[in-house]
């Protein structure tokens, strides 16, 4: 009886391994069709590039375009366009990048490649960077994507964070947009008194969690998260001038903020279309988020604005953290030239201008005048002129997986001391990025 | 086959296939012993082979990992070094890994001693309830066994979440000050949480195979001790606990497999609150490692440890399954 029913299952455990296994034959089975074309790559007849893009910054009408423009150039060649999300991005492109079945361009967000141009994952575009705008390149992607001396992430866009606000909250609270950062702070703390009935109410919305937003007020004071000295990086975040900008973070948390001490900001947009948020540092396109009609709230539109984050003094802006993307060839692709041209198409005036026009910072410098759309745009456009960056190292997204910088926070959000809390966030940053 | 006896016909001239009827007795017997012998084998076969495919080759190849120094660099082709037990070595030297590994073990110990308890009560409960009800909470338990464990613990989130839960409402209204009180911000009630869920998904099949276990006993045996003079705590006490005692041990073997290695509600209540560093349990610690900072070697050495520690802790139960056998 009992071997019975362990064979009957060993059979049912084949039969779905079987399944398995040939469904994934099945999913593979459009590149292996091509294989047979690569010896004629002369021609590249009837080659496919495969194209990832991730999450929404790219609209659809872009992808059309550039794939018109490649087709024009390559009428035999096939793009096949495959649009992943950003969460689970690095595990998804480290397993995909390594295989054989891998996509021939890439966009990496700019905190991550550097980790892939050390790996070897990325195909060197050196020689190449005049072809794809050279100095008219955003310096600050272009450093995102140079590791070791070598070009190979090819700037895409960028994106810098604002301040996103409710102008009927300020106005009742006789409010106008702050000048100054410590302007800012107190706004914040006011708003927050204004409407004390309500615990959950933000002047400033700053989750524990939420490391980004802390970056401008440690750069604003002089601080830094890490340095390098001589080939070795240390921690920076118990300097002095940190610590200044870690303990105006924490007058925000205890005073302005009603957000979640240990919450993220993953669920801002809930919280604003509640009513309990004054102001909200985040990316530009967080407004729309939140008049989406699925889940947001399309009625607040018009009382919402967005200003860039002041700095120390009057009609100065806050280094904000320039998140972005790059392009990038990978090193696997079996068709390099023809996934380079594509990229070249990308980063071409025609293709970026459009990026401009819906608001979106463009890679190439000459088009930043164009940066057009909304109010967040234009703030945005603003805000990304003081930009800063994350420790330039191949490292550092360990250092985000690691969670150092959000603990570091929310221990301080819960009242740890600060100093303490900064040193011990310090030695594990120091580490990581040591290896 | 038949390539073969085309091929050498002479072979087949040579040995005749001989007809049934000519083989002597004792050789007859002698094949279908021979039979009897290799039919479990044949039979066993394709589960071996689809546990030494599915877990065999990852054990190797996590071990190969662990022995090795391998990270993304690796990963995109570059040789991978052997280094001995160098990430041994590292890991068990860092005195975080130590303190992980404490507190797996007490959440471990906690979870399954009140997996075990609350089992057991609703068993008895289980027993005692007249038909309607015991079909009201035996589907009550089972549906909360049904629930997916990323589902469940996104659920039990929200319950508990600081500004819109259900718990700090309920609280608030009955008198309490939990006004946006953080359920997960401090490592203890982050893991008094955990322990809700984790025990909350355990329980239904411990109650499930404890009552099963429980109808095994006879009926007599109790009247007759009813009738010595036993009351109910000593009937259960003396004659129900005893013979449930192998059921017993081996529950809680496999609530002690499955609590050590929980990874599911700690990740996503990570990432609802807390302070990650204070409450990683090792299954969570190997995954941030190998997956999240690329360090495939030392998280492979982490995951070796807790191999190790599993393979510990399955002797056990399986010791306990041989000697059940026996009986």
């Amino acid at each position: 009886m009992k071997l019975n029913k362990l064979a009957a299952l060993g059979l049912v455990g084949a039969v779905v391994l079987a399944a398995c296994g040939s469904t994934s034959k099945d999913s593979t089975g459009g590149t292996t069709k091509e294989t047979p074309a690569s010896p004629a790559s002369t021609t590249n007849q009837g080659a496919t590039i495969r194209l990832w893009l991730n999450g929404a910054d790219t609209k659809q009408e872009l992808v059309d375009y550039a794939i018109a423009e490649f087709k024009k150039q390559h009428p035999n060649v096939d793009v096949k366009f495959e649009r992943q999300q950003w969460t689970g991005i690095v595990e998804k492109l480290t397993t995909a990048l390594s295989s054989n079945d891998s996509p021939d361009v890439v966009e990496l967000g700019n905190t991550q490649a550097q980790a892939f141009e050390a790996a070897g994952a990325l195909e060197d575009l050196t020689a190449k960077k005049a072809e794809v705008g050279g100095d008219d390149l955003l310096q600050s992607l272009v450093e995102a994507g140079t590791y070791d001396g070598k070009f190979y992430g090819v700037p895409y866009y960028a994106g810098a964070r604002v301040v996103v606000y409710r102008k009927d909250l300020l106005q009742q609270a006789g409010l106008q947009i702050p000048k100054t950062l410590d302007e800012f702070v107190k706004d914040g703390i006011t708003l927050k008194q204004k409407n004390a009935s309500n615990p959950n109410f933000s002047g400033i919305y700053f989750p524990g969690k939420y490391w980004f937003a802390s970056l401008p007020f440690i750069w604003q004071s002089g601080g830094d998260i890490a340095s390098k000295q001589g080939d070795q990086w240390k921690g920076e975040l118990a300097s002095d001038a940190s610590l200044k900008g870690l303990a105006t973070v924490k007058t925000i948390m205890d005073k302005a903020s009603g957000a979640p001490k240990d919450g993220d900001e993953s669920k801002d947009y809930v919280s604003f279309c509640k009513g309990e948020i004054a102001m909200l540092m985040a990316p530009g396109w967080k407004i729309g988020q939140i008049v989406n009609p699925q889940d947001g709230c399309p009625a607040m539109a018009d009382k919402i604005g967005a200003f860039a984050l002041p700095g120390g003094t009057a009609g100065t802006t806050a280094p904000v953290f320039l998140g972005g993307s790059n392009l990038a060839v990978s090193a696997k692709s079996k068709h390099q030239d023809l996934a380079f041209d594509l990229v070249k198409i990308m980063v071409s005036p025609g293709y970026q201008q459009k990026f401009a026009a819906a608001g979106t910072i463009p890679a190439l410098k000459s088009l930043l005048g164009q940066v057009g759309g909304d109010e967040a745009a234009k703030a945005q456009a603003e805000a990304a002129k003081n930009s800063r960056f994350t420790p330039e190292s191949e490292n550092w997204a360990a250092v985000e997986a690691s969670t150092v910088l959000p603990d570091m926070l929310v221990a301080i959000a819960q009242g740890g001391d600060v100093k303490a809390e900064a040193a011990k966030a310090d030695s594990a940053i120091a580490n990581t990025l040591n290896g | 086959m038949v390539m073969q006896l085309t091929e050498n016909p002479g072979a087949a001239v040579a040995a005749p296939p001989p007809s049934p009827g000519r083989i002597p007795p004792s050789r007859r017997s002698l094949i279908r012993r021979g039979r009897r012998i290799a039919t479990p084998y044949v039979l066993i076969a394709p589960a071996v082979a689809v546990l030494v495919l599915m877990l065999g080759y990852p054990l190797v190849r996590l071990l190969m990992f662990s022995l090795q120094e391998f990270g993304l660099r690796q990963q995109f082709g570059a040789p991978a070094r052997f280094v001995g037990l160098h990430n041994f070595g590292r890991i068990l030297s860092d005195s975080y890994f130590w303190d992980v590994l404490w507190r797996t073990i007490g959440f471990c110990a906690v979870n399954v001693a009140l997996t075990m308890t609350i089992g057991l009560l609703l068993a008895l409960l289980l027993r005692h309830l007249g038909r309607p009800m015991r079909l009201l909470v035996s589907t009550g338990l089972l549906l909360a066994w049904a629930m997916p464990a990323l589902t469940a613990t996104v659920v039990w989130q929200w319950l508990f979440d600081a500004q819109y839960g259900f718990v700090n409402w309920l609280l608030t209204r009955l008198g309490g000050d939990y006004e946006g009180h953080a359920w997960l911000s401090r490592p203890l009630s982050f893991f008094m949480v955990a322990t809700v869920i984790v025990v909350w998904m355990g329980v239904p099949f411990v109650a499930f195979t404890l009552y099963a276990g429980m109808t095994q006993v006879p009926r007599d045996l109790l009247e007759a001790a009813a009738i010595d003079g036993a009351g109910p705590w000593s009937r259960f006490r003396y004659v129900v606990l005893p013979m449930l005692t192998p059921i017993l041990m081996i529950l809680t073997a496999l609530s002690v497999l499955w609590d050590f290695r929980v990874f599911t509600q700690i990740y996503v209540l990570q990432r609802a609150g807390g302070i990650n560093r204070d409450t990683n349990l090792l299954g969570v610690y190997a995954y941030r490692i190998s997956i999240g900072a690329n360090r495939f070697d030392i998280g492979a050495a982490v995951a070796i440890v807790m191999v190790l520690i599993t393979v510990l802790l399955t002797l056990v139960y399986l010791r306990q399954m041989v000697r059940q056998e026996e009986l």
